[in-house]
């Protein structure tokens, strides 16, 4: 720690970073368009000018290291002038578009031109203007409001090396182009998992997501701060809602502690939470009450010798606790009860929860960590968890036909690719099928009776990431009175059934 | 606590007890202007609906969405009637233009669905000063009655039907 002056103050800030990232910590904010706490220092769009006691010229704050004893100034006259005129400089080519654009409300150059810029332009020119164009497989380039601060190329660089942005052309002219990255063969489209994460990125509206284009503005949303559920990396992120109906995924609130970036699986996998879900008990595909459907299976689960549970990746901590404690009184009544968490391909794998790339596992579930501490996992293999399931009178499914876990919403299709729902299909296993889940589907008309459940935006729980630290989940949504998690419905549907009978 | 009696029984004078006076009043009134109405024809009902008195400019009726004068919709789709409605009765759905319609919207966003439930409204012109792009107006006269609930939910066809004059900010 040093000490350095601003404005006749004294601060004691970290030696090892920069004005802005210093200044910040002690509460003061230096406006910056192309410094990223992640990214190289550019020096591009020098928004950030400072006064440096002794230097003749304006510096500017991202470039510069802080000194023991350093005097500067950030709020004199000189500077609040310099800013108006970066930032006159910086609208000249663009558009007055705030209306139609997605960015607007969370828009750098917006809060910006608003805090420290002038009202008005003296640019009498036309301005440069051209098409917006395609840049990904969920991207798309507006050039006509980017301000050249070569953000997006430095991410593809440093953090994907995968320098497949350029900027190409000169002056007024140059803008942000798609080239060969040098690997590839030819131009190719940006089609990696962080698109979402360019967008972000972006101080303006140039890069934006095709996905959530135009689906809303950014001042409906309500926040919460949670992680998310696209893989045991368990990001932190902020849930946009809005209507009761998630939207997207955002970064955390405070970047700073939490990481910078998101990844698009689980960004824009998020809107599956609140689409088609199941909200009512079913037997056979037919929503019923749930002491009707109780009653219906009722001589089965009480005749049922052998039971399997599959699943429980997707559970909350709590929820994997309780679950074992019930089945522990299940195998105490006598019952031959076996629980296995191993339901995709890779699971049966010795090694399954690599990295993919700096933020994102390949094990796609939540909370695979935790699941394999609580659940014994009987089975070393895929045949004779089959040959079990083919044994079971009863089987539970916990969770496991639910979207964005097994499918996505738009891709049905992608429901009957799933291993677990190819083995029930070809063994011809959904006559004894309770099916706990979140979605109505093809999978919740065929079992045999099918129990609602809330998904991981409406409970408030804790989860384990890939590290084993414990990450807590906040309620975003709103779920229907009556829902209740996985381990309350089991709970609920054995004490009903034991009713019934003491009843009858 | 004290109570302060606020409400007195009015004391009849004894000239009130007739009744007379009182009616004759009244009758003199109706009398003036029976008398302005058969002799000077000047009366000030008029036959609604065939007749419509003129509105003041400011009046707030249904709403209609305007047209720029190269006859493109001005509405973007940016949401900011919806937004301010206190009433919520604005829906609109935004999407993209389509290539092969670009010359009717000036810009690449357009309301797809924009609907209106006027039984909803409150006509408090809101919505009106929140447009940036001088789209929506409150001024397509007084809503007639209609039979079916449904018809109160006007949209973008009906809303589109006027065209909107050169300046943004002003009323036709
Ligand atoms: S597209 Fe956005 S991130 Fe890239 S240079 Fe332009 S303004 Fe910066
Ligand atoms: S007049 Fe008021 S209540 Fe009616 S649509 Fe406009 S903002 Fe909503
Ligand atoms: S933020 Fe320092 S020059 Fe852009």
């Amino acid at each position: 720690m040093v000490t350095i002056t601003v404005d006749g103050k004294e601060y004691s800030v970290d030696e090892n970073k920069n004005l802005v990232d210093a200044l910040k910590e002690v509460g003061i904010h230096i406006p910056t368009f192309c410094y990223h706490p992640k990214l190289s220092v550019a020096g591009l769009c020098r928004l950030c000018l400072i006064e440096i006691e002794g230097v003749p010229k304006l510096q500017i704050g991202c470039g510069t290291a802080v000194k023991d004893g350093m005097k500067i100034i950030v709020t004199s006259e000189k500077i609040i002038k310099a800013r108006e005129a970066i930032m006159e400089f910086q609208l000249i080519n663009h558009p007055l578009d705030c209306p139609v654009c997605d960015k607007a409300g969370e828009c750098k150059l917006q809060d910006y031109s608003f805090s420290s810029g002038t009202s008005t332009t003296r640019y009498k020119e036309n301005k440069r203007t051209t098409p917006e164009e395609e840049i990904g497989d969920n991207l798309l380039i507006n050039h006509n409001r980017c301000i050249m601060c070569l953000r997006c190329v430095r991410f593809q660089k440093e953090i994907l090396n995968d320098p497949r942005l350029e900027r190409i052309h000169r002056g007024n002219q140059s803008m942000i182009g798609c080239i060969s990255n040098g690997k590839d063969e030819g131009k190719k489209l940006i089609d990696h998992n962080y698109q979402g994460a360019l967008s972000d990125l972006c101080p303006v509206g140039a890069l934006l997501n095709k996905d959530m284009l135009y689906k809303s503005r950014v001042w409906w949303y309500d926040r919460t701060q949670s992680i998310c559920h696209g893989c045991s990396s368990l990001c932190k992120i902020t849930v946009d809602v809005k209507n009761n109906e998630v939207y997207r995924y955002m970064p955390p609130e405070d970047p700073y502690n939490n990481g910078y970036f998101i990844c698009d699986q689980g960004r824009f996998s998020a809107e599956d939470f609140t689409k088609e879900r199941l909200f009512s008990y079913a037997y056979k595909g037919i929503n019923k009450k749930s002491p009707d459907v109780f009653s219906e299976i009722k001589n089965t689960w009480q005749n049922a010798q052998s039971i399997v549970f599959v699943g429980g990746t997707t559970e909350s901590n709590e929820s994997l606790e309780k679950i074992k404690e019930i089945i522990q009184s299940m195998i105490k009544t006598g019952k031959n009860v076996k629980w296995e968490y191993k339901t995709m391909q890779y699971m049966w794998e010795s090694n399954w929860a690599e990295e993919v790339d700096f933020l994102m596992t390949s094990d796609k579930r939540p909370n695979s960590k935790k699941a394999r501490e609580v659940i014994e996992g009987p089975f070393s293999n895929e045949k004779d968890f089959i040959a079990a399931l083919k044994n079971a009178d009863i089987i539970f499914s916990l969770n496991e036909f639910s979207a964005p876990y097994s499918y996505r919403i738009n891709d049905e299709n992608e429901l009957s690719e799933n291993i677990l729902y190819k083995i029930f299909e070809n063994e011809n296993l959904w006559g004894k099928i309770i099916n706990l889940t979140t979605h109505d589907n093809n999978a919740s008309k065929k079992a045999l009776a099918s129990f609602p459940v809330k998904a991981m935006t409406e409970i408030e729980n804790s989860f384990t990431d890939k590290k084993g630290e414990i990450k807590k989940t906040k309620i975003s949504v709103r779920p229907p009175e009556g829902l209740r998690n996985t381990a309350e419905v089991l709970e609920y549907f054995i004490n009903s059934v034991e009713r019934q009978t003491a009843i009858a | 606590m004290g109570v302060v009696k606020v409400k007195q029984k009015y004391k009849w004078k004894w000239y009130e007890k007739f009744y007379f006076i009182s009616i004759s009043a009244g009758m003199l009134t109706t009398m003036k202007y029976f008398l302005k109405c058969a002799i000077l024809r000047k009366q000030v009902t008029v036959q609604y609906p065939e007749e419509i008195r003129p509105l003041s400019s400011r009046f707030r009726g249904r709403h209609t969405l305007k047209r720029d004068n190269k006859g493109r919709e001005r509405c973007t789709s940016c949401f900011c009637c919806m937004w301010v409605c206190p009433a919520q009765c604005i829906h609109i759905e935004a999407a993209k233009v389509p290539e092969n319609e670009k010359e009717n919207y000036p810009e690449d966003k357009y309301a797809k669905v924009f609907n209106i439930d006027t039984l909803r409204c409150i006509f408090c012109g809101l919505c009106e000063e929140a447009c940036p792009k001088g789209a929506i107006y409150l001024d397509g006269g007084i809503p007639m009655p209609e039979d079916d609930r449904d018809d109160f939910l006007i949209t973008k066809d009906i809303l589109l039907e006027k065209e909107g004059g050169p300046i943004i900010g002003t009323r036709m």
